[in-house]
Protein backbone atom coordinates (compact mmCIF):
# COMPACT_ATOMS: atom_id res chain seq x y z
CA UNK A 1 0.00 0.00 0.00
CA UNK A 2 1.28 3.46 -0.88
CA UNK A 3 1.53 5.63 2.19
CA UNK A 4 2.18 9.35 2.54
CA UNK A 5 3.42 10.96 5.72
CA UNK A 6 3.08 14.74 5.71
CA UNK A 7 4.44 17.25 8.17
CA UNK A 8 2.92 20.73 8.46
CA UNK A 9 5.69 23.16 9.40
CA UNK A 10 5.63 26.84 10.18
CA UNK A 11 9.00 28.29 11.18
CA UNK A 12 10.35 25.00 12.55
CA UNK A 13 13.91 25.20 11.24
CA UNK A 14 15.35 23.84 14.50
CA UNK A 15 13.44 20.59 14.53
CA UNK A 16 12.15 19.80 11.05
CA UNK A 17 15.28 18.05 9.77
CA UNK A 18 15.49 15.64 12.71
CA UNK A 19 11.76 14.87 12.45
CA UNK A 20 12.25 14.04 8.76
CA UNK A 21 15.20 11.79 9.58
CA UNK A 22 13.18 10.01 12.29
CA UNK A 23 10.24 9.44 9.95
CA UNK A 24 12.61 8.05 7.30
CA UNK A 25 14.02 5.63 9.83
CA UNK A 26 10.72 4.42 11.34
CA UNK A 27 8.66 4.47 8.15
CA UNK A 28 11.13 3.65 5.37
CA UNK A 29 8.40 2.73 2.85
CA UNK A 30 6.34 5.89 3.23
CA UNK A 31 6.68 8.93 0.98
CA UNK A 32 7.33 12.16 2.82
CA UNK A 33 5.93 15.63 2.20
CA UNK A 34 6.66 18.74 4.26
CA UNK A 35 3.98 21.42 3.99
CA UNK A 36 5.60 24.74 4.62
CA UNK A 37 2.93 27.14 5.87
CA UNK A 38 4.63 30.33 4.69
CA UNK A 39 7.69 30.01 6.90
CA UNK A 40 10.02 33.00 7.02
CA UNK A 41 12.99 31.06 8.37
CA UNK A 42 15.06 28.25 6.85
CA UNK A 43 12.37 25.56 7.22
CA UNK A 44 12.12 24.98 3.45
CA UNK A 45 15.87 24.76 2.91
CA UNK A 46 16.40 22.44 5.88
CA UNK A 47 13.57 20.17 4.70
CA UNK A 48 14.96 19.98 1.15
CA UNK A 49 18.46 19.30 2.48
CA UNK A 50 17.01 16.49 4.58
CA UNK A 51 15.69 15.03 1.35
CA UNK A 52 11.99 15.76 1.77
CA UNK A 53 9.56 16.93 -0.87
CA UNK A 54 8.28 20.39 0.10
CA UNK A 55 4.90 21.94 -0.73
CA UNK A 56 5.31 25.60 0.06
CA UNK A 57 2.27 27.79 0.71
CA UNK A 58 3.07 31.33 -0.48
CA UNK A 59 1.85 32.88 2.77
CA UNK A 60 0.84 31.68 6.23
CA UNK A 61 -2.65 30.19 6.01
CA UNK A 62 -3.04 28.44 9.34
CA UNK A 63 -2.63 24.82 10.38
CA UNK A 64 -5.98 23.74 8.89
CA UNK A 65 -5.10 24.94 5.41
CA UNK A 66 -1.66 23.32 5.66
CA UNK A 67 -3.13 19.97 6.70
CA UNK A 68 -5.74 20.20 3.96
CA UNK A 69 -2.93 20.67 1.46
CA UNK A 70 -1.50 17.36 2.63
CA UNK A 71 -4.84 15.55 2.32
CA UNK A 72 -5.32 17.06 -1.13
CA UNK A 73 -1.88 15.85 -2.25
CA UNK A 74 -2.47 12.36 -0.85
CA UNK A 75 -5.86 12.15 -2.59
CA UNK A 76 -4.65 13.37 -5.96
CA UNK A 77 -1.47 11.30 -6.01
CA UNK A 78 -3.49 8.18 -5.27
CA UNK A 79 -2.11 7.22 -1.85
CA UNK A 80 -4.15 4.60 -0.01
CA UNK A 81 -3.20 5.84 3.44
CA UNK A 82 -1.75 9.01 4.87
CA UNK A 83 -0.61 10.26 8.25
CA UNK A 84 0.58 13.54 9.64
CA UNK A 85 2.60 14.63 12.65
CA UNK A 86 3.86 17.94 14.02
CA UNK A 87 7.22 19.32 12.96
CA UNK A 88 8.27 20.36 16.47
CA UNK A 89 9.43 16.90 17.53
CA UNK A 90 6.57 16.18 19.95
CA UNK A 91 5.37 13.21 17.96
CA UNK A 92 7.63 10.15 17.78
CA UNK A 93 7.31 8.62 14.26
CA UNK A 94 7.34 5.15 15.84
CA UNK A 95 3.88 5.97 17.22
CA UNK A 96 2.72 7.20 13.81
CA UNK A 97 3.56 3.77 12.42
CA UNK A 98 1.16 2.27 14.96
CA UNK A 99 -1.63 4.62 13.82
CA UNK A 100 -1.02 3.63 10.21
CA UNK A 101 -1.36 -0.06 11.10
CA UNK A 102 -4.98 0.61 12.12
CA UNK A 103 -5.66 2.20 8.72
CA UNK A 104 -3.87 -0.52 6.76
CA UNK A 105 -5.81 -3.17 8.69
CA UNK A 106 -9.03 -1.27 7.78
CA UNK A 107 -10.11 -1.09 11.42
CA UNK A 108 -10.82 2.65 11.18
CA UNK A 109 -11.13 5.48 8.65
CA UNK A 110 -9.43 8.06 10.85
CA UNK A 111 -7.07 7.33 13.73
CA UNK A 112 -6.06 9.89 16.35
CA UNK A 113 -2.96 9.56 18.47
CA UNK A 114 -4.03 10.40 22.00
CA UNK A 115 -1.55 11.45 24.66
CA UNK A 116 -4.24 11.16 27.38
CA UNK A 117 -5.89 7.86 26.55
CA UNK A 118 -3.71 5.62 28.69
CA UNK A 119 -3.73 6.82 32.31
CA UNK A 120 -1.70 3.85 33.58
CA UNK A 121 1.30 4.58 31.40
CA UNK A 122 4.41 5.36 33.37
CA UNK A 123 5.64 8.82 32.45
CA UNK A 124 9.25 9.10 31.36
CA UNK A 125 11.19 12.26 32.17
CA UNK A 126 10.94 13.65 28.64
CA UNK A 127 7.25 12.83 28.29
CA UNK A 128 4.65 15.43 27.46
CA UNK A 129 3.18 17.28 30.45
CA UNK A 130 0.27 19.64 29.82
CA UNK A 131 0.27 23.17 31.27
CA UNK A 132 -2.60 24.42 33.40
CA UNK A 133 -4.44 26.42 30.71
CA UNK A 134 -3.90 23.54 28.31
CA UNK A 135 -5.58 21.19 30.78
CA UNK A 136 -8.63 23.46 31.07
CA UNK A 137 -8.93 23.71 27.29
CA UNK A 138 -8.53 19.97 26.89
CA UNK A 139 -11.31 19.36 29.43
CA UNK A 140 -13.72 21.79 27.79
CA UNK A 141 -13.13 20.48 24.27
CA UNK A 142 -13.32 16.89 25.44
CA UNK A 143 -16.68 17.55 27.08
CA UNK A 144 -18.26 19.37 24.16
CA UNK A 145 -16.89 17.07 21.48
CA UNK A 146 -18.08 13.99 23.36
CA UNK A 147 -21.48 15.69 23.70
CA UNK A 148 -21.59 16.54 20.00
CA UNK A 149 -20.40 13.19 18.66
CA UNK A 150 -21.62 10.81 21.40
CA UNK A 151 -18.20 9.20 21.13
CA UNK A 152 -15.48 9.39 23.76
CA UNK A 153 -12.50 11.50 22.77
CA UNK A 154 -9.62 12.25 25.11
CA UNK A 155 -7.17 14.16 22.92
CA UNK A 156 -9.22 16.47 20.74
CA UNK A 157 -6.38 18.69 19.56
CA UNK A 158 -3.87 15.99 18.72
CA UNK A 159 -1.94 16.72 15.54
CA UNK A 160 -0.89 13.11 15.04
CA UNK A 161 -3.37 11.32 12.82
CA UNK A 162 -3.68 8.69 10.13
CA UNK A 163 -6.42 8.43 7.52
CA UNK A 164 -7.64 6.47 4.51
CA UNK A 165 -9.00 7.69 1.18
CA UNK A 166 -12.53 8.25 2.47
CA UNK A 167 -11.19 10.78 4.95
CA UNK A 168 -8.85 12.32 2.36
CA UNK A 169 -11.71 13.10 0.01
CA UNK A 170 -13.84 14.47 2.84
CA UNK A 171 -11.08 16.65 4.34
CA UNK A 172 -9.73 17.92 1.04
CA UNK A 173 -13.07 19.64 0.44
CA UNK A 174 -14.36 20.35 3.95
CA UNK A 175 -11.75 21.45 6.40
CA UNK A 176 -12.03 24.46 8.62
CA UNK A 177 -8.99 26.64 7.97
CA UNK A 178 -8.51 27.85 11.52
CA UNK A 179 -10.11 25.24 13.71
CA UNK A 180 -8.81 22.15 12.11
CA UNK A 181 -8.43 19.58 14.86
CA UNK A 182 -11.75 19.65 16.66
CA UNK A 183 -14.11 20.42 13.83
CA UNK A 184 -12.57 17.71 11.67
CA UNK A 185 -13.34 15.07 14.32
CA UNK A 186 -16.91 16.27 14.59
CA UNK A 187 -17.21 16.27 10.80
CA UNK A 188 -15.83 12.75 10.40
CA UNK A 189 -18.16 11.31 13.06
CA UNK A 190 -21.15 13.16 11.60
CA UNK A 191 -20.36 11.69 8.20
CA UNK A 192 -20.52 8.23 9.68
CA UNK A 193 -16.82 7.47 9.39
CA UNK A 194 -15.04 5.23 11.88
CA UNK A 195 -12.88 7.42 14.11
CA UNK A 196 -10.63 5.74 16.63
CA UNK A 197 -8.19 6.91 19.27
CA UNK A 198 -4.95 5.09 19.91
CA UNK A 199 -2.87 5.86 23.01
CA UNK A 200 0.53 7.24 22.08
CA UNK A 201 3.52 8.72 23.84
CA UNK A 202 4.28 12.34 23.12
CA UNK A 203 7.41 14.25 24.03
CA UNK A 204 8.05 17.78 25.15
CA UNK A 205 8.65 19.96 22.12
CA UNK A 206 12.22 20.03 20.82
CA UNK A 207 12.22 23.63 19.59
CA UNK A 208 9.95 26.68 19.43
CA UNK A 209 7.22 27.49 21.92
CA UNK A 210 3.45 27.06 22.10
CA UNK A 211 1.48 29.95 20.67
CA UNK A 212 -0.91 29.93 23.62
CA UNK A 213 -0.95 32.73 26.21
CA UNK A 214 -3.75 32.69 28.86
CA UNK A 215 -5.87 35.29 27.04
CA UNK A 216 -5.37 33.55 23.72
CA UNK A 217 -6.26 30.23 25.35
CA UNK A 218 -9.54 31.68 26.59
CA UNK A 219 -10.35 33.03 23.13
CA UNK A 220 -9.27 29.73 21.57
CA UNK A 221 -11.61 27.79 23.87
CA UNK A 222 -14.52 30.15 23.24
CA UNK A 223 -14.01 29.95 19.49
CA UNK A 224 -13.83 26.18 19.67
CA UNK A 225 -17.15 25.91 21.46
CA UNK A 226 -18.82 28.21 18.91
CA UNK A 227 -17.34 26.22 16.04
CA UNK A 228 -18.62 22.95 17.53
CA UNK A 229 -22.08 24.41 18.04
CA UNK A 230 -22.30 25.68 14.48
CA UNK A 231 -20.90 22.39 13.19
CA UNK A 232 -23.89 20.54 14.64
CA UNK A 233 -26.15 22.39 12.21
CA UNK A 234 -24.09 21.92 9.07
CA UNK A 235 -25.63 19.87 6.26
CA UNK A 236 -24.20 16.35 5.93
CA UNK A 237 -22.07 15.45 2.89
CA UNK A 238 -22.86 11.71 3.10
CA UNK A 239 -19.30 10.47 2.87
CA UNK A 240 -20.35 7.20 4.51
CA UNK A 241 -22.45 6.35 1.44
CA UNK A 242 -19.23 5.75 -0.49
CA UNK A 243 -18.19 3.02 1.89
CA UNK B 1 -52.21 57.02 8.99
CA UNK B 2 -55.10 56.95 11.42
CA UNK B 3 -56.37 53.75 9.84
CA UNK B 4 -53.52 51.87 11.52
CA UNK B 5 -54.67 50.63 14.93
CA UNK B 6 -51.29 51.34 16.50
CA UNK B 7 -50.73 54.66 14.76
CA UNK B 8 -49.07 57.40 16.74
CA UNK B 9 -51.24 60.40 17.52
CA UNK B 10 -51.32 63.72 15.72
CA UNK B 11 -48.11 64.91 17.38
CA UNK B 12 -46.02 62.92 14.89
CA UNK B 13 -42.85 64.79 13.87
CA UNK B 14 -42.57 65.10 10.10
CA UNK B 15 -39.52 65.63 7.93
CA UNK B 16 -39.05 69.27 7.00
CA UNK B 17 -38.79 70.28 3.34
CA UNK B 18 -35.22 71.30 3.97
CA UNK B 19 -34.31 67.82 5.24
CA UNK B 20 -35.90 66.30 2.17
CA UNK B 21 -34.00 68.53 -0.24
CA UNK B 22 -30.68 67.87 1.51
CA UNK B 23 -31.34 64.10 1.49
CA UNK B 24 -32.24 64.11 -2.21
CA UNK B 25 -29.11 66.07 -3.13
CA UNK B 26 -26.88 63.73 -1.08
CA UNK B 27 -28.53 60.67 -2.65
CA UNK B 28 -27.95 61.98 -6.16
CA UNK B 29 -24.33 62.87 -5.44
CA UNK B 30 -23.83 59.47 -3.85
CA UNK B 31 -25.05 57.63 -6.92
CA UNK B 32 -22.96 59.84 -9.21
CA UNK B 33 -19.93 58.98 -7.10
CA UNK B 34 -20.62 55.26 -7.53
CA UNK B 35 -20.99 55.70 -11.29
CA UNK B 36 -17.66 57.50 -11.34
CA UNK B 37 -15.98 54.71 -9.33
CA UNK B 38 -17.25 52.11 -11.79
CA UNK B 39 -16.15 54.26 -14.73
CA UNK B 40 -12.60 54.40 -13.33
CA UNK B 41 -12.52 50.65 -12.59
CA UNK B 42 -12.21 51.27 -8.88
CA UNK B 43 -15.46 49.41 -8.17
CA UNK B 44 -16.80 46.29 -9.88
CA UNK B 45 -20.37 46.40 -11.16
CA UNK B 46 -21.44 43.36 -9.16
CA UNK B 47 -20.49 45.03 -5.90
CA UNK B 48 -22.17 48.32 -6.88
CA UNK B 49 -25.73 46.99 -7.12
CA UNK B 50 -26.26 47.07 -3.38
CA UNK B 51 -25.02 50.67 -3.19
CA UNK B 52 -27.39 51.79 -5.96
CA UNK B 53 -30.25 50.21 -4.07
CA UNK B 54 -29.18 52.16 -0.99
CA UNK B 55 -28.99 55.40 -3.01
CA UNK B 56 -32.39 54.86 -4.64
CA UNK B 57 -33.90 54.09 -1.25
CA UNK B 58 -32.54 57.36 0.09
CA UNK B 59 -33.96 59.23 -2.89
CA UNK B 60 -37.35 57.53 -2.49
CA UNK B 61 -37.41 58.52 1.17
CA UNK B 62 -36.77 62.14 0.25
CA UNK B 63 -39.29 62.24 -2.61
CA UNK B 64 -42.15 60.45 -0.85
CA UNK B 65 -42.09 61.32 2.86
CA UNK B 66 -45.28 59.30 3.25
CA UNK B 67 -43.20 56.14 2.91
CA UNK B 68 -40.98 57.02 5.85
CA UNK B 69 -43.93 58.11 7.96
CA UNK B 70 -45.62 54.79 7.28
CA UNK B 71 -42.48 52.97 8.43
CA UNK B 72 -42.27 55.18 11.51
CA UNK B 73 -45.87 54.34 12.32
CA UNK B 74 -45.30 50.62 11.95
CA UNK B 75 -42.23 50.86 14.17
CA UNK B 76 -44.24 52.80 16.72
CA UNK B 77 -41.88 55.77 16.49
CA UNK B 78 -43.35 59.23 16.74
CA UNK B 79 -40.40 61.06 15.23
CA UNK B 80 -39.88 60.24 11.53
CA UNK B 81 -36.20 61.22 11.85
CA UNK B 82 -35.63 58.43 14.36
CA UNK B 83 -37.20 55.98 11.94
CA UNK B 84 -34.86 57.25 9.23
CA UNK B 85 -31.81 56.69 11.46
CA UNK B 86 -32.95 53.19 12.37
CA UNK B 87 -33.40 52.24 8.74
CA UNK B 88 -29.97 53.55 7.81
CA UNK B 89 -28.43 51.65 10.73
CA UNK B 90 -30.08 48.40 9.65
CA UNK B 91 -28.97 48.98 6.08
CA UNK B 92 -25.35 49.44 7.21
CA UNK B 93 -25.53 46.26 9.29
CA UNK B 94 -26.80 44.39 6.25
CA UNK B 95 -24.02 45.80 4.10
CA UNK B 96 -21.34 44.84 6.66
CA UNK B 97 -22.71 41.30 6.82
CA UNK B 98 -22.78 41.15 3.03
CA UNK B 99 -19.10 42.08 2.96
CA UNK B 100 -18.24 39.42 5.55
CA UNK B 101 -19.91 36.83 3.33
CA UNK B 102 -17.97 38.02 0.28
CA UNK B 103 -14.77 38.09 2.34
CA UNK B 104 -15.28 34.52 3.54
CA UNK B 105 -15.77 33.31 0.00
CA UNK B 106 -12.66 35.10 -1.19
CA UNK B 107 -10.62 33.82 1.78
CA UNK B 108 -11.59 30.25 0.81
CA UNK B 109 -10.64 30.95 -2.80
CA UNK B 110 -7.27 32.43 -1.80
CA UNK B 111 -6.53 29.42 0.42
CA UNK B 112 -7.33 26.98 -2.38
CA UNK B 113 -5.20 29.00 -4.79
CA UNK B 114 -2.26 28.92 -2.35
CA UNK B 115 -2.70 25.16 -1.88
CA UNK B 116 -2.78 24.52 -5.62
CA UNK B 117 0.42 26.51 -6.07
CA UNK B 118 2.11 24.65 -3.20
CA UNK B 119 1.18 21.28 -4.71
CA UNK B 120 2.38 22.42 -8.11
CA UNK B 121 5.75 23.35 -6.58
CA UNK B 122 6.02 19.98 -4.85
CA UNK B 123 5.27 18.16 -8.11
CA UNK B 124 7.90 20.26 -9.88
CA UNK B 125 10.45 19.33 -7.24
CA UNK B 126 9.53 15.66 -7.55
CA UNK B 127 9.87 15.75 -11.33
CA UNK B 128 13.21 17.56 -11.03
CA UNK B 129 14.56 14.96 -8.62
CA UNK B 130 13.41 12.17 -10.91
CA UNK B 131 15.00 14.06 -13.82
CA UNK B 132 18.55 14.15 -12.50
CA UNK B 133 17.52 10.99 -10.65
CA UNK B 134 20.59 8.99 -9.73
CA UNK B 135 22.85 12.04 -9.66
CA UNK B 136 21.03 13.85 -6.84
CA UNK B 137 20.63 10.82 -4.62
CA UNK B 138 24.23 9.76 -5.22
CA UNK B 139 25.32 13.23 -4.20
CA UNK B 140 23.29 12.94 -1.03
CA UNK B 141 24.88 9.56 -0.31
CA UNK B 142 28.33 11.14 -0.56
CA UNK B 143 27.40 14.06 1.69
Amino acid sequence: MRTLVFIPAWNEEDSVASVIADVRECLPDADLLVIDDGSTDATVARSRDAGALVASLPFNQGLGAALQTGYLYALREGYEACAHLDADGQHPPREVARLLEEILGDRADLVIGSRYRDPDAVAASDDYRPTFSRRIGTGVFRFFLTLATRQRFTDTTSGMRAANRRVMSLFSENYSPDFAEIESLQLAVREGLRVEEVPVRMLERAGGSSFLTPLRSAFFIFKGVVVLLVGQFRPRQHAEAER
Amino acid sequence: MSWLPFAADATQVHLTSQTRIVAAVIAIFFMLMILELIRRDRLQERYSVIWFIAGLGMLAGAAFPGLLELVADVMGVRDTNVALFSIVLLLLLGLALNFSVIMSRQAAQITRLAQERALEKAREQAAEERGNGGAASAERERA
